[in-house]
């Protein structure tokens, strides 16, 4: 498949190999065996996969969706002009080729021919120009992904081949289409039309309620030969976490995303569901606002990051299930440095730092809430850590609902706790530490960082960009203002009849791959 | 909030019964306004909106505001009271502040809640169902065996499920029912347009949880009144009189004792309707009380507020029947003072 896929995401792909495949190595549990046993796939059945509910707020609308069950949803009824692998790299999706100008602000990009429509309409250019203009839009999701396109000039060359002209060079721009919100709908649909939508993808929506349930049923014109093994797909809003697991049990459902991490290590031992683990690139982190004492002076975010026992981290707030996390961003996607030593606890280092500093009797309040599995956990643990180099925490704990709504506490808590579910290095940077960012939580502005970026971002040469890429890590490594403990599991349940299913560390049960999935 | 005593003033035109009637509908309009006003104050104070919801992380300013306007929420907060309440009025319960925040020119709620009322009104009919005789009879059996084994047994059984919150009961029940003894499904999901009732044994285990955390005060209250009423001197006379202990019991007793259980029976059922928001929640049943949770989680305050005012409504009823109910129990109310 990759040999088709030309370019210069190719050798940027395998380079990046090596570390993805033994991350996937890695978690080869016994367990798991039964996604590689290599049985002849069944077809037909209904798979019925249960998520939190999103209420009335649920879309098919891909440049809305901002929930888990968006997502799967949004993954089974449209294709992406990428394939994002299960070790990271990329595929052809609806896009097969992708070439750039010498300095790469000018993108052509060649479709898949012999693509249908759920409604036998055929895709093409036009299709992906409209998508565009949609990702767009104001309230659009995608629109961080989209920004640096010349809306007015992009162009259908022919049928299949689009020319992407850009505002600011981008040698990677394939990796702007890997996130959901970035899926290609057919030209003319509009927001009125998603209560049944069309798309290409693997399942064609026949029902939708949202805050209750979808049904969906295989797209016989598939352009994955052979695929989905199942007739329909089922997905139910559960909102009580609990509940779900108990659906899932008793055979109510088939598969539930994001089991939480001491239900999965109990059920991973009874063996009564299969639990299916996959290494990610999902960082969960603190934050230190450089912008407000003390966390101004590098020294003081340094010992901070010090301060942290990892291993202990990952073992008690998510029970083990993830990796310890280095202080740098988006572990085994493309350019992460691998070269930067992990970071360990060093109290005696961040006990004179501190006295450098003059913060030898430093107290802080860190700021956590129950919005995600482990936060509190992980707040309370490097609370209790800080003391040994006698630095005071004072955890508090705020509302869910205002986590993370920037009109009330979001990106005013000078120390807080963060998680992101990281596709690319670029996004994670464009998004979290650019001068212009939107979710700036460390408020990290640097000019000649920033320019350092901007060149990592335009470079065509891969040597050349890995090196500025290494240079932008560094400093956030050295000087930044997130303390990255892990890169969390996807931690999925599954019953036993459903085979065929990989972890993915792109996302939760397998990326939501239900095409490949059969009913055993 | 209803008295057993209600005065009933001297009249010549109307009928007492209609007078009462009359007096408690306006206490019922009172009550409806004022809940009204407290309803819509409750969500303004809660932080956020919809506009930020919806755009998650990915609201900025701009696009809030944006959708602030689009949404209406940028006009002064009484006269979003009066755009509601007129609408309420009309029968219309308004459109859904995420629908419209995700792009829809109209998303009327009723539409999106309809199947969700329904499932909690069978849900509640099946409970009040078998709440009303339940309790009766147990506390009449309470009540009759003052003091030997079934009294206790009954006594301490409900005393103990009414120390308990539904969702503890709910996880008791789920524990003994389907971990333990798999006999019966641990959720009731539901499919959108079908019945609960196409597989009644999915609702078992949510009635039984309803049921055990609301039986206990009816109970109660009906063994206190018949203990008191099996006191009175009537109804010695009766025994004395040689009146068959079954007719003294249902004739004199039960039925004098009847007035005030019927005031806790309607305030059992309108607990019920607090406690059908939890159970919903811990079995996943698709009804009105998870359909309130995610739309404060959504901050669809408009689906908020006409949800609750729903609630307030079937409260005020419930009150305003039983106090017509008391008054056809208790002739002294039907006659001019």
């Amino acid at each position: 498949m990759s040999d088709q896929y030309a370019g210069p995401r190719v050798s940027r792909g395998t380079l990046l190999k090596g570390s993805a495949v033994a991350a996937i190595g890695a978690m080869a549990v016994p367990d798991l065996a039964f996604g590689a046993r290599t049985a002849t796939p069944k077809r037909g059945g209904t798979l019925r996969a249960g998520f939190v509910g999103g209420g009335t707020a649920e879309t098919l609308n891909p440049f809305l969706g901002v929930t888990p069950i968006d997502e799967a949803r949004i993954q089974n009824l449209y294709d992406p002009l990428v394939v994002v692998n299960a070790d990271l790299t990329r595929g052809p999706g609806l896009a097969l080729e992708w070439t750039h100008n010498k300095d790469a602000t000018v993108w052509e990009v060649k479709l898949r021919p012999g693509v249908t429509f759920h409604n036998g309409k055929s895709f093409g250019a036009e299709d992906v120009i409209w998508s565009i203009q949609q990702m767009a839009g104001k309230t659009s999701a995608a629109l961080p992904f989209v920004s640096a396109i010349k809306l007015g000039e992009l162009k259908a060359v022919n049928k299949l081949t689009v020319r992407i002209p850009l505002k600011a060079a981008d040698a990677d721009l394939s990796g702007n289409f890997t996130y959901y919100n970035t899926w290609i709908v057919p030209k003319g649909q509009t927001a009125k039309d998603y209560k049944k939508p069309i798309g290409t993808g693997p399942f064609m929506a026949q029902s939708f309620t949202p805050g209750r349930q979808s049904v969906f049923t295989k797209n016989p014109n598939y352009w994955v030969s052979g695929k989905p093994y199942v007739d329909s797909l089922k997905i139910t809003s559960i909102d009580d976490n609990t509940a779900r697991l108990n659906a899932l049990l008793s055979g109510q459902i088939d598969a539930m995303a994001q089991l939480p991490t001491q239900q999965a290590k109990a059920h991973a031992a009874t063996k009564d569901i299969n639990v299916l683990v996959a290494p990610s690139p999902q960082a969960m982190m603190f934050y230190m606002d450089t912008t407000k004492a003390p966390f101004t002076d590098p020294r003081v975010t340094l010992a901070i990051k010090l301060i942290a026992d990892r291993k202990a981290l990952v073992e008690s707030a998510i029970s083990g299930y993830g990796t310890v996390g280095n202080d740098i961003f988006g572990a085994g996607l493309p350019f992460y440095d691998k070269s930067l030593p992990q970071r360990e606890q060093d109290i005696d280092k961040a006990k004179s730092l501190l006295k450098a500093a003059g913060q030898s009797d430093l107290k802080i309040q860190l700021s956590t809430s129950p919005i995600f599995p482990g936060f509190v956990e992980a707040a309370t643990l490097l609370a209790q850590q800080a003391k040994q180099a006698g630095v005071t925490m004072n955890l508090k704990q705020v509302p869910p609902n205002s986590y993370y709504n920037p009109s009330l506490l979001y990106l005013k808590m000078p120390f807080a706790e963060t998680q992101w579910p990281i596709s690319s290095l670029k996004f994670f940077f464009l998004q979290a530490l650019a001068t212009d960012a939107p979710y700036n939580e460390t408020h990290w502005k640097s000019k000649p960082w920033n320019d350092l970026l901007a060149k990592a971002i335009a470079e065509p040469n891969k040597a050349k960009a890995q090196s500025l890429w290494n240079q932008v890590q560094k400093i956030q490594y050295d000087t930044g203002g997130y303390l990255n403990w892990t890169n969390a599991d996807w931690v999925d349940g599954l019953s036993k009849k459903v085979q065929g299913l990989k972890p993915s560390a792109a996302g939760v049960l397998g990326n939501y791959r239900f095409l490949d999935a059969w009913l055993a | 909030m209803t008295t057993v005593a209600a005065p009933v003033a001297r009249s010549r035109e109307a009928s007492p019964l209609l007078r009462f009637a009359g007096r408690r509908l306006l206490g019922a309009v009172v009550a409806l306004f004022v809940a009204s006003l407290v309803i819509f104050a409750g969500t303004q104070l809660l932080p956020g909106d919809a506009a930020s919801v919806v755009l998650g992380r990915n609201g900025n300013p701009a696009t809030v505001k944006l959708l602030h306007q689009q949404l209406n929420l940028d006009r002064p907060a009484w006269q979003q009271y009066v755009d509601w309440i007129t609408g309420l009025l009309h029968g219309d319960l308004g459109n859904s502040a995420v629908g419209m925040a995700q792009g829809a020119t109209s998303a009327p709620i009723w539409p999106l809640i309809s199947d969700a009322v329904v499932n909690s009104v069978i849900l509640a009919l099946i409970t009040a169902l078998l709440m009303i005789p339940l309790s009766l009879g147990l506390g009449v059996v309470a009540a009759v065996l003052r003091g030997k084994w079934p009294d206790h047994v009954i006594s301490v059984a409900s005393l103990a499920a009414i120390a308990l919150p539904e969702f503890v009961i709910g996880s008791l029940l789920i524990g003994v029912f389907f971990v333990g003894l798999d006999w019966l499904p641990p959720v009731a999901i539901v499919a959108p347009g079908a019945s609960p009732l196409d597989d009644p044994e999915k609702l078992v285990l949510p009635v039984a949880t309803l049921l055990l955390a609301s039986l206990a005060a009816g109970i109660r209250m009906v063994r206190a009144g018949m203990i008191e009423v099996l006191q009175t001197e009537y109804v010695q006379t009766a025994r004395l009189n040689g009146v068959s202990e079954r007719r003294v019991l249902w004739r004199y007793a039960l039925r004098n004792a009847l007035p005030t259980s019927v005031q806790i029976l309607a305030q059992n059922l309108q607990w019920l309707i607090g406690g059908i928001i939890i159970t919903e929640n811990v079995f996943a049943y698709p009804g009105i009380g998870s359909t309130l949770v995610v739309a404060v989680q959504n901050r669809d305050l408009t689906l908020v507020m006409s949800v609750s005012m729903l609630i307030a409504v079937v409260y005020v009823l419930l009150n305003l029947v039983a106090d017509l109910f008391v008054m056809l129990l208790v002739p002294k109310l039907r006659e001019p003072a």
